[in-house]
C-alpha cells in the first residue's frame, strides 16, 4: 500500500479530483450557457427597473462588509499578537464560523429590529419605535451582519497563515529584531507581520467580498427590498416558473459575476500600483506605536457577544410562539417546534452522513492532489474553486442539475453526494493549499533518511505536523456540507430530504420558533466539528 | 362564470358536459374504467409535491397518506417544497431530458398551472372523470373550473378554496377597515403601521389586485386578456390610490416586507397593525398555535376579496398516474374535505357543494367558530386574467421599485 | 555609555539557571560569553533585550548609561540584536531594511546615511535588491548594518556567525567588530567558537550557573 502511494504518477493523483469535482463543475457552468443566449432574457433584463440600483447595492454591501471585516481582523490580530489569548481566539473564531449565516441573521435581526431586544430595553413603551434598522435602504444592517459573520473566517485564515510562519519561529525572531530596532509592538505588526500576512489573505478576502455580494438568505432577512440586492432579484427570477424569467435571472448572474470579477481584478491591480507608495511608510523609521490590545479586546468581545446573543435569542425564539413588544421575557414557552424537529430525524442523519463523507473524500482528493502535483498546477484548481464560490449557488446548482438530469443522477444518493462535494472540495482546497505547500519538505527528508518507510513518515511526521490545517479544513468542509440547501434541493429532486431542505421549506411558512429550532439544529454539528478540530489540532506544546 | 371572452374554452367545456350527459351506459362504462384505475393503483407510490411551510398542512397530508395506504395500498410520499415553482421547473427539465417523473401529483394553481398547461406538461384531462368531482360546487364556486381566468380543462382537480383575508389584534383595532378607502384612512390615522409584501411575492400582487378591483372603473375588464395600453388606462385609479397610500405606510412606502410570513411576524411582534393571508383560516390557526393572541380578528372586505381555488395536477411524465388520480379523488371525498376544513386540523375551506352531499356527510362539516376566524365572509372576486399579473408587477416595480 | 548587570539571576521553573552575578560592559568593548548548550546564554540575552518570556523569569537590574531598563519594553531599550539568521525582512528591499530602524528624520539625510553605509560595507548598488538574492555573507553584513544604523546604545550578538562557513566567518567577524568598535558601544556576544573571541577581548564562561572570567 505504501509503495503504491509512492509510485502514483501525477496523472493518477489528479484523476480522482478532476473526475469527481473539476469536470462536473466545469460542465455545470457550461450547461448554463445556452440559457444565457436567449435574446428574450436579455430584453427582459434591460427593461428591469431594479437592475442597476440592485447591482450597486450588492457591490456596496459586499465591499463594505469585506472592508469592515478586514479592519476588525487587523485590529484584533494586531492587538492580540503574541498574547496568550491567541488559542482562545482561534477557538472562538471556529465557533463563530460554525454558526450558519441564516441563523446568525435571524438572531441578529431580532436584536436590532424595531421590535427587537435592544429596542425593548432602551425604548419600551407600548408601540415599537420607528427605527430603521433591519431592511434599511442603504443595506447597513446587512453589511454589519455580514462583516461580523465573516470576521471569524478571516481570523482563522490569518491565524492559519501566521501559524505556518511561526512554525519555524522566524516571525517571532523577526518581531524581536524589529523591537530591537526601536519599533513598538503595533508598529512591528503593521510593518513586519501584516505585509507578510496579506498575500495569504488575498483569496479569503475575495471570497468574503463575493459571498457578501451574492448572499441571498441574509439579504432576505436583513437587506432592503426596494431595491433588494441583485442576488435577491436573481433568486426571485431563477425561482420563477416562467422559463424566460429564469433566463433573465441567468443573464443577471452573468452581469453580476462579470462585474465582481472586474472589480476584484481592478482592486488587485490598484494594490499593485499603490503598494510601492506605501513602502515609504514602511521604512520611515521607528515608531513606538503600541499594540491596540484594548481596542482588540473590545472589538473581539463585542463581536463575540453579538454572536452569543444571536444564539441565545435563537434558543429563546425556538420555544416562544409569541413574543410581542415590549415584553422583555417570553410570555409563554412551548416545545412544539422541537417536537416537530424531532420528526425530522431521517433528514438529520442524511445530512450528517453526507457532511462526514464529503469532508473526508474532499480531504482525500485534496491530499492526493497536493502530494502528486507540482505546486505550479495548483492555480488551476484554486482558480476553479474560487470560481465555484464566486458564482451564485443557484446558477451553478442549476447547471449541475441539468447535467445530472442528463446523466440520470438526480434523485440518487451518489448524485446528492457529488452535489455536496462540489462546494466542500472548493473550500477544502482553498484552505489547505497554503499551509500544505508551505510545509518544509526537509522534515520528510529527515524522516526518510532515518529509514522510516514513506507512508509512516507521511502519517507520523507530515500529517501530524499539519494536523491543525487538515482538521480545520475538514471541519470547514463538514460545516459547508451541512449548510447546503440549493444544490441539495435541486439534485435530491424530491426523493431525499436533508436537514437544510426541511428547514427552508418550513421557514417558508414563517413559523419563527420552527425556523429558530432548525437553525440551532443546523448549527450544532458544525460547532461540534470545529470544537473537535481545535481540540485535536492543538500543538503538543505551546 | 361563463363570460363572453371565454368562447374558445366553452367548446372544451361543452365537450366535457356532453360527455357527462351521455346516457347511463356511458356512466357504467366510466364506473368500470374507474375500478380499473383503482386496481392498477394498488402498490404504486405517489410523490406528492406540495408546499410544506405549515406543519398543520404537513400533518394533514400525512393523514391522507395513512388513509390511502389502508384503503388502496397506495404509498404517498410528501415531497416538501418551499415554492411550487421548483416542481414546475423540475417537470419541465425532466420532460425535456426525457426522464421519468419525480413528481406524480402537484399542489398547484395560478401562474404555475398556466405555465404547465401552456407547455403541455400535464396529464389529462382527468379531473372531471373522478367520481367525487360530481360533488364539487362548480356553480357556486366557479373558480373550481377557472384558475386565474384560465380554464382548468380537467387538467387539475380542485382541492380547496383561498380568499384574501385580513387580520389584526382586535384589542388594538376594534373596528377593522372593510374596504381599501377605509384602509387608507386607517393608515392615515396610524402612519407606519400598515404595509403589504412587495411584488413579486404573490400575496403582495394579490393585495394590489384587490386594490385594483376596488378602484377600477370597469371590473368587467379583469377576467379578460389585457394589453399594455388598456392596462395603463385601467390602472390609473389604482396608482392614484397607491400614491396616496404609500406615504402612510411602514417606512413611508419606501421599503416593503419580503414575504407575507415576515409581515405576519411583524404583526405578532407589534410592529404592524394589519396582516393579510390567502387562507381565511390561517389567523385562527395562528391563534391555536399561540403565534397570535386570542383577541385576533379576521375579516374580508365588504365588497368581496380576491379568491381562488387551489388544485392538484398530474405531470405528464408521472409513473404513477393511476394512484395519483385515486389520490386526487380521495382528496375530494367528503371525509377528506371535512377533515381539511376542520379548524383544529387545517381549516381550509371545502370545494364541495353541501347540497350535493348526503346528510351524514354534511354533518362531518362542523362550522365551529374559533378565535381568529372570519365572522362575516364576503364573496370571492375571481382572479383576473393571467395577462394582468406581469403588467401589474412591472408597473409597480417601475413606480416604486428602485 | 556602559551596560551594567547587577545581581542578575535567571530561573526556570524554580530551578536557578544562572546564579546572581554582577557585570559591567564598557563602551567600545566586545565581551564574549561562552558556555555549554542549555546553560542559559541566549536566555540571558533575551533578558537584557527585554523580552524574556515564561517559563523563564529573572531578577536583577540592567542599566544602560545609568538608565535603569527595568520594565521597559524592547523597543525602548535601544539595544540592538543580531541572531544566527540574518532575519532580513523578506518583504522589504535591502534599503528598506536598513531604513527601517533608522531614527526618523529628513528623507535625504536618511538615504544618504544608508547609501554611505552600504558603500562602506562593499555593498554599493545593493539598495534595491530583495534580500533573498543576496548571499549568506552579504545578508549577514546587511543585518549588522541595519542594527547599527538604528543607533543602539549597546549590541547583543547571539551566535551571529554560526550559519556561515569558515572563510566567511573570519571576514564577517572583522567587519562586525570594526563597526561596533567604531560606534563605541558595549557589546555582549554569545558564541561557542573560541575563534570568535576578538584578540585581547574579555571572555566570560557560563558553567553550572556561574559566570566567571576565563
Amino acid at each position: 500500500m505504501a509503495r503504491t502511494l509512492r509510485r502514483l504518477t501525477p496523472a493518477q493523483g489528479a484523476l480522482p479530483i478532476i473526475v469527481l469535482w473539476a469536470l462536473p463543475l466545469a460542465a455545470s457552468v457550461l450547461m448554463l450557457l445556452p440559457a444565457i443566449a436567449e435574446p428574450d432574457a436579455w430584453r427582459q433584463l434591460q427593461s428591469h427597473p431594479q437592475l442597476w440600483s440592485a447591482l450597486v447595492l450588492s457591490l456596496a454591501t459586499g465591499g463594505g462588509a469585506s472592508v469592515l471585516a478586514l479592519l476588525m481582523s487587523v485590529l484584533v490580530l494586531a492587538g492580540l499578537d503574541r498574547s496568550r489569548a491567541l488559542p482562545q481566539l482561534q477557538a472562538l473564531a471556529a465557533a463563530g464560523l460554525a454558526l450558519p449565516h441564516l441563523a446568525f441573521a435571524i438572531g441578529f435581526g431580532f436584536l436590532i429590529m424595531p421590535t427587537g431586544l435592544i429596542a425593548r430595553l432602551i425604548e419600551g413603551g407600548t408601540t415599537p419605535p420607528p427605527w430603521v434598522t433591519v431592511q434599511d435602504p442603504w443595506g447597513l444592517s446587512l453589511m454589519l451582519a455580514l462583516a461580523l459573520k465573516e470576521l471569524p473566517f478571516l481570523l482563522i485564515a490569518a491565524l492559519a497563515a501566521l501559524a505556518r510562519g511561526d512554525g519555524t519561529g522566524r516571525l517571532t525572531q523577526e518581531r524581536r529584531v524589529a523591537a530591537s530596532l526601536g519599533h513598538g509592538a503595533g508598529s512591528v505588526w503593521l510593518r513586519v507581520v501584516l505585509p507578510q500576512l496579506l498575500p495569504s489573505l488575498r483569496w479569503p478576502l475575495v471570497i468574503v467580498f463575493v459571498y457578501g455580494a451574492t448572499v441571498v438568505d441574509m439579504a432576505l432577512v436583513l437587506g432592503p427590498t426596494q431595491p433588494p440586492t441583485l442576488a435577491v432579484v436573481i433568486w426571485h427570477a431563477l425561482n420563477h416558473a416562467d422559463a424566460t424569467v429564469n433566463g433573465m435571472g441567468l443573464a443577471m448572474t452573468l452581469v453580476l459575476t462579470s462585474v465582481l470579477a472586474a472589480l476584484v481584478a481592478t482592486t488587485l491591480l490598484l494594490l499593485q500600483v499603490t503598494l510601492p507608495r506605501l513602502r515609504h511608510w514602511l521604512c520611515a523609521g521607528p515608531s513606538l506605536l503600541a499594540a491596540p490590545r484594548g481596542m482588540a479586546v473590545v472589538t473581539g468581545t463585542i463581536a463575540g457577544l453579538l454572536m452569543l446573543a444571536a444564539i441565545l435569542l435563537l434558543a429563546l425564539l425556538s420555544v416562544t410562539p409569541r413574543w410581542p413588544y415590549p415584553a422583555l421575557m417570553p410570555p409563554a414557552v412551548t416545545f412544539a417546534a422541537w417536537t416537530t424537529l424531532g420528526s425530522s430525524a431521517a433528514p438529520l442523519w442524511l445530512s450528517l452522513l453526507l457532511a462526514a463523507m464529503t469532508a473526508l473524500v474532499a480531504l482525500g482528493l485534496a491530499l492526493l492532489w497536493f502530494e502528486t502535483q507540482p505546486e505550479g498546477r495548483d492555480r488551476w484548481l484554486i482558480g476553479l474553486a474560487l470560481a465555484t464560490l464566486a458564482l451564485p449557488q443557484l446558477a451553478v446548482a442549476g447547471g449541475q442539475y441539468r447535467l445530472f438530469l442528463g446523466l440520470g443522477l438526480t434523485g440518487t444518493l451518489p448524485g446528492l453526494f457529488l452535489a455536496h462535494l462540489t462546494p466542500v472540495a472548493a473550500y477544502v482546497l482553498i484552505i489547505l493549499q497554503g499551509p500544505y505547500r508551505a510545509f518544509d519538505s526537509r522534515y520528510m527528508m529527515a524522516a526518510r533518511s532515518l529509514s522510516v518507510p514513506a507512508s509512516t513518515a507521511w502519517l507520523q511526521v507530515k500529517l501530524s505536523l499539519l494536523r491543525a490545517p487538515v482538521l480545520t479544513a475538514a471541519a470547514i468542509g463538514f460545516a459547508v456540507s451541512m449548510a447546503q440547501f440549493v444544490p441539495a434541493q435541486l439534485i435530491a429532486a424530491g426523493r431525499y430530504s436533508t436537514l437544510p431542505m426541511e428547514a427552508v421549506t418550513l421557514s417558508a411558512g414563517g413559523n419563527r420558533p420552527l425556523t429558530a429550532a432548525f437553525a440551532l439544529c443546523l448549527a450544532a454539528p458544525p460547532l461540534a466539528a470545529f470544537l473537535a478540530a481545535s481540540l485535536l489540532g492543538r500543538p503538543r506544546w505551546r | 362564470m361563463e363570460t363572453t371572452g371565454m368562447t374558445f374554452t366553452l367548446t372544451r367545456r361543452g365537450l366535457i358536459q356532453l360527455l357527462a350527459a351521455t346516457p347511463l351506459a356511458g356512466r357504467a362504462r366510466a364506473g368500470e374504467a374507474w375500478d380499473g384505475i383503482v386496481a392498477e393503483a394498488r402498490g404504486q407510490t405517489v410523490y406528492f409535491n406540495a408546499w410544506a411551510g405549515s406543519p398543520q398542512i404537513n400533518a394533514y397530508i400525512a393523514w391522507v397518506g395513512e388513509a390511502l395506504q389502508r384503503r388502496h395500498d397506495i404509498t404517498l410520499e410528501h415531497v416538501k417544497l418551499a415554492d411550487t415553482a421548483e416542481a414546475v421547473r423540475r417537470v419541465r427539465d425532466e420532460v425535456t431530458a426525457g426522464r421519468a417523473g419525480s413528481a406524480d401529483l402537484l399542489w398547484i394553481n395560478g401562474e404555475n398551472f398556466r405555465v404547465l398547461k401552456a407547455e403541455k406538461l400535464l396529464f389529462g384531462p382527468f379531473a372531471e372523470d373522478l367520481p367525487n368531482f360530481a360533488l364539487v360546487d362548480v356553480a357556486g364556486k366557479p373558480t373550481t373550473r377557472i384558475d386565474f381566468a384560465e380554464a382548468t380543462a380537467g387538467l387539475e382537480s380542485p382541492w380547496g378554496m383561498a380568499q384574501l383575508t385580513f387580520f389584526a389584534d382586535g384589542a388594538k383595532l376594534p373596528t377593522p377597515p372593510l374596504s381599501m378607502p377605509e384602509l387608507l384612512e386607517l393608515a392615515r390615522s396610524a402612519p407606519g403601521r400598515i404595509t403589504y409584501p412587495a411584488p413579486p411575492d404573490f400575496h403582495g400582487t394579490t393585495f394590489i389586485k384587490q386594490a385594483l378591483a376596488e378602484t377600477m372603473a370597469d371590473r368587467a375588464l379583469l377576467p379578460v386578456q389585457i394589453g399594455r395600453q388598456a392596462f395603463t388606462e385601467a390602472a390609473k385609479p389604482l396608482f392614484e390610490f397607491l400614491d396616496a397610500l404609500h406615504p402612510e405606510l411602514w417606512r413611508n412606502g419606501k421599503q416593503f416586507p419580503q414575504t407575507q410570513a415576515q409581515m405576519t411576524q411583524m404583526l405578532a411582534d407589534g410592529e404592524l397593525l394589519v396582516g393579510l393571508t390567502f387562507n381565511p383560516n390561517e389567523p385562527a390557526n395562528l391563534v391555536a398555535t399561540g403565534t397570535l393572541p386570542s383577541s385576533t380578528i379576521a375579516w374580508q372586505n365588504r365588497g368581496g376579496t380576491i379568491g381562488n381555488t387551489h388544485f392538484v395536477a398530474i405531470p405528464i411524465n408521472s409513473t404513477a398516474r393511476q394512484a395519483a388520480q385515486v389520490t386526487a379523488n380521495f382528496l375530494l371525498s367528503p371525509e377528506a374535505q371535512a377533515r381539511k376544513a376542520d379548524l383544529a386540523i387545517w381549516g381550509d375551506p371545502t370545494v364541495l357543494d353541501m347540497a350535493k352531499l348526503t346528510p351524514e356527510d354534511r354533518a362531518l362539516f362542523t362550522s365551529a367558530a374559533a378565535p381568529g376566524s372570519v365572522t362575516q365572509p364576503a364573496p370571492a372576486i375571481p382572479e383576473p386574467h393571467g395577462s394582468w399579473v406581469p403588467l401589474i408587477e412591472a408597473a409597480w416595480l417601475e413606480r416604486y421599485g428602485a | 555609555m556602559a551596560l551594567s548587570l547587577e545581581e542578575v539571576s535567571i530561573r526556570l521553573d524554580g530551578h536557578t539557571l544562572i546564579k546572581p552575578f554582577t557585570m559591567r560592559l564598557e563602551k567600545g568593548v566586545i565581551v564574549t560569553l561562552m558556555g555549554p548548550s542549555g546553560s542559559g546564554k541566549s536566555t540571558l540575552l533575551s533578558f537584557i533585550a527585554g523580552d524574556l518570556t515564561a517559563p523563564f523569569n529573572a531578577t536583577g537590574a540592567v542599566t544602560l548609561d545609568g538608565r535603569n531598563l527595568d520594565g521597559l519594553p524592547p523597543e525602548k531599550r535601544r539595544i540592538g540584536r543580531l541572531f544566527q539568521d540574518d532575519l532580513l525582512f523578506p518583504h522589504m528591499s535591502v534599503a528598506e531594511n536598513l531604513l527601517f530602524g533608522m531614527p526618523r528624520g529628513q528623507q535625504q539625510a536618511r538615504h544618504a546615511a544608508m547609501t554611505a553605509a552600504l558603500a562602506e560595507a562593499g555593498l554599493a548598488g545593493f539598495a534595491e535588491r530583495p534580500p533573498h538574492t543576496l548571499s549568506g555573507g552579504q545578508r549577514a553584513r546587511v543585518a549588522l548594518l541595519r542594527s547599527l544604523l538604528a543607533s543602539p546604545g549597546a549590541m547583543l550578538l547571539d551566535e551571529p556567525f554560526n550559519k556561515l562557513d569558515a572563510d566567511l566567518r573570519a571576514g564577517l567577524r572583522d567587519f562586525v567588530f570594526r563597526h561596533i568598535a567604531a560606534r563605541d558601544i558595549p557589546c555582549l556576544m554569545v558564541t561557542h567558537d573560541r575563534a570568535d573571541v576578538p584578540p585581547g577581548g574579555r571572555l566570560l564562561l557560563l558553567g553550572r550557573g556561574e559566570v566567571r572570567d576565563a
